[in-house]
């Protein structure tokens, strides 16, 4: 960079005429829309779909506004099976997996961020290696561990081996290393607890990787199939997707209804993320951005 | 007190019945129709848990027999579970190992090896379901539905329903192209394929109507649907070393046969279920296949598809094709009731109670899921509500005349084999004898695996 | 790295420390060594249950045939054996591994290509890359179904290509289109959200390199790949390995979309182990396949160990 005084001047690049400069971000912004609209096409024929006669999917024509609009779909798709009851499974469900990761991936990530203990190093070691056992490789085992506590067929089952991930201890850690200890420290000397140090002065200042924490343990419980589909044989405790698929192969179910049922459960993952959008969109560092 | 009479066959039970309720009556207490009075009444409480399949037909029967028989023995609870037509066998396979198996449970036949196998079944105590002997109840069934659920000259199973496929035709568009349901309908597999062709309306490559479908969504349909075609060939699934046998001289005719209808008379589109839904029949019922083989469909389903065509009747099954003319028969598969061997020995008695209930009214059962037909030989056939249902004979036939599917331990490889196998030859126009022999090398490791054990 | 017990800044207030150490101190630093790992020890805990007790159990199980009715029968090798003289088994390996190198692929270009696009002073981007990031919220039950009509053959996806005198195609159903369709869905689902990873990291990027380089001449190609691409290095590493070890994990698309097929097209390792464990009920096969799982996605761990010690240094 210090040669920069000295060096020759640049070769003039062939710019564009001032007024076609002007247009640039415009066409940028066009371009950037299209390529939006392109990716949101799937999300938009769900939501259109959804309120079409069970006809129309026969013809595999898009119509992108239906000509006659059918919201009897929802109550129709709700009543083919127990899917209010699913819901509210999934719900409990997933809220228990995100109480429980926000909780604990808390006192792990600040455990690892702040404290020396021996062994401190391979501990570490060890919850990443936790990246390499998720559910689909110790199905088996985990069904039998589960299957010995008892917890078949309930909310315990199917929360259980869900409520930690190493994302969210890693997340948490990252997040909390940036706090400088000396505030920490200075609460210690006050002869603050350490669970009141952590209550009045960790939690505050990591509230956007919670955010971001928060969302991603719903999203992730609310997706979960093939865990829910091994452990849960009833319908009082079915969640959804499994709701979904079973019913919705089930006789005569019109696709519609399906992508009625689609849209009802995209809904929640949604509003979470909006209620907390200030905070994700920090917690993801993009504080920076326009 | 009316007592209604068990048409079962014979007049003993029935008889023995009537008296046993009028001595209750005579007590003051309830006289209950036709289920003895058991002991639930003067005991604790017992919880079963029964499990079946999902039908809209006939797993709401079974479920109101269930409730009706609570509510005659309230010292009884019975938890009742149902899951999807494919999932049933793997739950209670899962439940079987981790000893959360239901009490009872609706089999569906080509798993009693499975289950005989490892001895996971209870035999029946016939005379407890009203019969005096094994034989009476054998003479009571076509002797093929209860050979599968015997071993050892003890049965396992009550045979509840036993169906075979036909072939559903749609006579309005039979006449639409000059065909004549009656005589023309096919009866050879060539027919099949000449009539399929007629049927067919294509807009340029594309499919509007096919003239027939081959259902291929799951390993089950497809089995179901090749395993006549094979034996109709003289080809056999296993030869008596135990070796799968698909890929013979035979067996490559039939699958031939099987893909013909698409490859050779280009009637069919395999890769495109024109509805993209994943109910195989839909497109039937909604009038874009001419000819479906399937079960025996219920009005209920076709009116919740297509009004009009239940209204107006214009669709009748008919027998399966054959190889020669009047030779055609299908698969009969069928469902039986069964009782955990682990069950507490209270509770396999209380479930023989609930089966012979549930079983002493036939014709109930047929007002409800006509016409899925059952598999004893009494008590139903000769009822008025049989007699009128259209097309009766003929779904009878099917049931009489079919064959069954291969009795097997290693059967769910062995279908998941034959459905992959038959995707890759109808879907990526494999070799025919190529993929048969890879299918029946996949079942024998699968058989080697599960003699080792 | 900030010393985080260190004397408790005493020293800064002016004490000294005394001679030898006192009774009191001991005791603070070992509370403050216990709360540490107090803190740490529910999570060790679960993870022992859930994670190390399962994974231990399914290396014991790989060397047994167990069919979950009668107790286990040691086999020794004969389960891997089996294995690799198994075309399914074969086929799904191949399939995995396929599968895990187009997605990791394909996600990390879009991802930048993505990222680079939000970054690039457009007016209104940020709402863009919301609206986006939407596509990674959405359920991924609903996300296989809206795919599967869409991918019909006749459907929205062949419709478009309608301009282009194409009139079929059997994406999911031709065993040549089914796995690219599959990784094109995938790349579709999880791409936002790496879109935002890259984002925050080109927003770290200070802008006084590209005005340097700008002023060196360098064209726009020279500074991404002098400026941009070397900067971005960790985080590229980050992408590719944390998208290497989703794609492995993979199993309801191919289950939803295609059921494993056409023949075994799609298959991947997760749906072959549910397969073998809940439908033929060999579970000391089942548990091999895992084994085999686990041992990729070893690999990719390694990869991010990596990653973690060198940011470790780099970080403090």
């Amino acid at each position: 960079m210090s040669a920069v005084a000295l060096a020759p001047p640049a070769r003039r690049r062939r710019r564009l005429p001032a007024p076609l400069r002007r247009l640039k971000p415009w066409v940028g912004l066009v371009l950037l829309l299209a390529l939006t609209v392109a990716f949101l096409l799937p999300i938009l024929w769900m939501t259109t779909t959804s309120f079409q006669a069970g006809e129309k999917m026969f013809q595999l024509t898009t119509d992108w506004i239906p000509s006659v609009w059918h919201p009897e779909n929802y109550p129709n798709a709700l009543g083919r099976a127990p899917f209010p009851t699913f819901f509210f499974n999934s719900t409990v469900v997933s809220v228990i997996v995100m109480v429980g990761n926000v909780v604990f991936c808390t006192l792990a990530g600040y455990g690892l961020a702040k404290f020396r203990f021996p062994g401190d190093r391979w501990v570490l070691l060890a919850i990443l290696c936790t990246l390499m056992l998720p559910l689909e490789v110790t199905l088996v085992p985990t069904f039998l561990v589960v299957y010995q506590f008892g917890w078949l067929n309930s909310y315990q089952g199917i929360a259980g081996p869900l409520i930690i991930e190493a994302f969210g201890i890693f997340l948490m850690r990252q997040s909390i290393l940036s706090i400088p200890s000396d505030y920490i420290e200075a609460a210690r000397i006050d002869g603050a607890g350490e669970l009141r140090i952590l209550w009045k002065i960790i939690v505050p200042q990591c509230r956007p990787a919670l955010a971001v924490l928060a969302v991603f343990a719903f999203r992730d419980s609310w997706d979960q199939f093939l865990w829910p589909l091994t452990v849960v044989s009833v319908n009082e405790y079915r969640t959804f997707p499994l709701g979904l698929v079973a019913f919705g192969e089930d006789y005569g179910t019109p696709p519609t209804e399906q992508m009625s049922i689609a849209v009802l459960a995209t809904i929640p993952v949604f509003l979470l993320f909006a209620v907390l959008q200030r905070w994700v969109n920090r917690g993801f560092g993009l504080s920076g951005l326009k | 007190m009316v007592s209604k009479t068990n048409s079962t066959a014979g007049a003993g039970p029935s008889r023995r019945d009537v008296i046993r309720g009028l001595g209750a009556a005579g007590l003051g207490a309830a006289t209950f129709g036709v289920a003895p009075r058991t002991w639930a009444q003067a005991r604790a409480p017992v919880n079963l848990s029964f499990w079946t399949f999902e039908n809209p037909q006939q797993r709401p029967w079974l479920h109101k027999r269930i409730r009706l028989f609570m509510e005659q023995n309230p010292a009884v609870k019975v938890d009742f579970q149902f899951f999807p037509f494919g999932d049933l066998g793997k739950k209670l396979s899962v439940g079987f190992a981790t000893g959360t198996a239901p009490d009872g449970f609706v089999s569906q036949d080509w798993f009693m090896p499975t289950w005989l196998a490892k001895d996971l079944l209870a035999p029946l105590d016939v005379q407890r379901l009203g019969y005096s002997s094994v034989q009476s109840f054998s003479d009571d069934f076509t002797q093929a539905f209860v050979a599968g659920a015997t071993k050892d000259g003890k049965v396992y199973g009550y045979p509840l329903w036993f169906y075979g496929f036909a072939n559903y035709i749609n006579t309005n568009q039979f006449k639409e192209v000059g065909l004549d349901p009656d005589k023309d309908s096919p009866k050879t597999w060539a027919e099949l394929g000449e009539v399929a062709k007629r049927l067919t309306v294509k807009s340029g490559e594309r499919f509007t109507r096919q003239g027939f479908k081959f259902a291929m969504h799951a390993a089950q349909w497809t089995m179901i649907q090749f395993n006549p075609i094979l034996i109709q060939h003289g080809a056999k699934w296993f030869d008596d070393a135990g070796k799968c046998t698909i890929n013979s001289e035979a067996g490559v005719k039939a699958m031939t046969v099987r893909a013909s209808i698409a490859r050779t008379y280009g009637a069919e589109d395999p890769a495109d279920s024109i509805a993209t839904a994943p109910l195989p029949q839909m497109d039937w019922l909604r009038e874009r296949a001419s000819m479906f083989f399937c079960h025996p469909i219920p009005p209920a389903a076709i009116a919740s598809q297509n009004q009009k065509m239940l209204t107006e009747g214009y669709y009748r099954p008919v027998q399966y094709p054959g190889v020669e003319p009047g030779k055609g028969f299908s698969t009969t598969y069928g469902f039986n009731l069964v009782v955990n061997a682990r069950a507490p020995k209270e509770k396999q008695e209380v479930l023989h109670d609930l089966y012979k209930f549930m079983m002493s009214d036939l014709a109930d059962c047929w007002k409800d899921t006509a016409p899925f037909t059952l598999a004893r030989k009494s008590g139903w056939v000769d009822s008025p509500e049989v007699r009128q249902f259209p097309h009766v004979d003929e779904i009878i036939k099917a049931k009489d005349q079919g064959v069954y599917l291969p009795r097997t331990v290693v059967y769910n490889e062995l279908a998941d084999a034959v459905h992959r196998g038959v995707q890759r030859i109808m879907l990526n126009r494999a070799d025919i004898k190529a993929t048969l022999d890879e299918i029946a090398a996949e079942v024998d490791r699968a058989t080697e695996a599960s003699k080792r054990g | 790295m900030t010393d985080s017990v260190g004397d408790g800044g005493l020293a800064a207030r002016g004490y000294s420390r005394p001679a030898g150490r006192p009774f009191w101190r001991l005791h603070f630093q070992r509370r403050i060594t216990l709360w540490g790992i107090a803190f740490v020890a529910p999570a060790l805990l679960f993870f022992a249950v859930f994670k190390f007790g399962p994974m231990i159990w399914a290396i014991e199980l790989s060397f047994t045939s167990y069919d979950m009715v009668s107790a286990p029968t040691f086999v020794g090798l004969e389960n891997y054996r089996k294995l690799a003289g198994d075309p399914v088994f074969l086929a799904s390996l191949t399939n995995t591994l396929v599968y895990i190198a187009g997605s990791t692929v394909l996600i990390t270009v879009v991802s930048l290509g993505l990222a680079m696009a939000i970054n690039s002073q457009v007016p209104g981007a940020r709402y863009c890359m919301m609206a986006m990031f939407l596509t990674n919220l959405m359920p991924i039950i609903a996300v296989c179904l809206v795919w599967r009509f869409l991918l019909h053959p006749f459907g929205l996806i062949t419709q478009l290509l309608a301009p282009f005198g194409v009139d079929r195609v059997d994406w999911l159903t031709d065993s040549r289109t089914a796995m690219p369709a599959i990784i094109a869905v995938t790349t579709w689902r999880f791409a936002p959200y790496f879109m935002v990873v890259f984002l925050a990291g080109l927003l770290a990027i200070p802008r006084d390199y590209y005005e340097a380089a700008e002023i060196d001449g360098a064209t726009a190609r020279h500074r991404f790949v002098h400026v941009t691409l070397p900067l971005l290095m960790p985080t590229i590493f980050f992408v590719v390995v944390i998208s290497a070890l989703l794609s492995a994990r993979i199993f309801l698309m191919p289950y939803i979309m295609t059921g494993g097929g056409p023949g075994n097209a799609t298959r991947v390792l997760s749906m072959l182990i549910y397969e073998t464990g809940f439908s033929y009920l060999k579970m000391g096969e089942a548990a091999a396949i895992s084994v085999v799982l686990f041992a990729i996605m070893l690999v990719f761990t390694m990869g991010q160990m990596r990653l973690f010690m060198r940011g470790e240094r780099v970080h403090g």
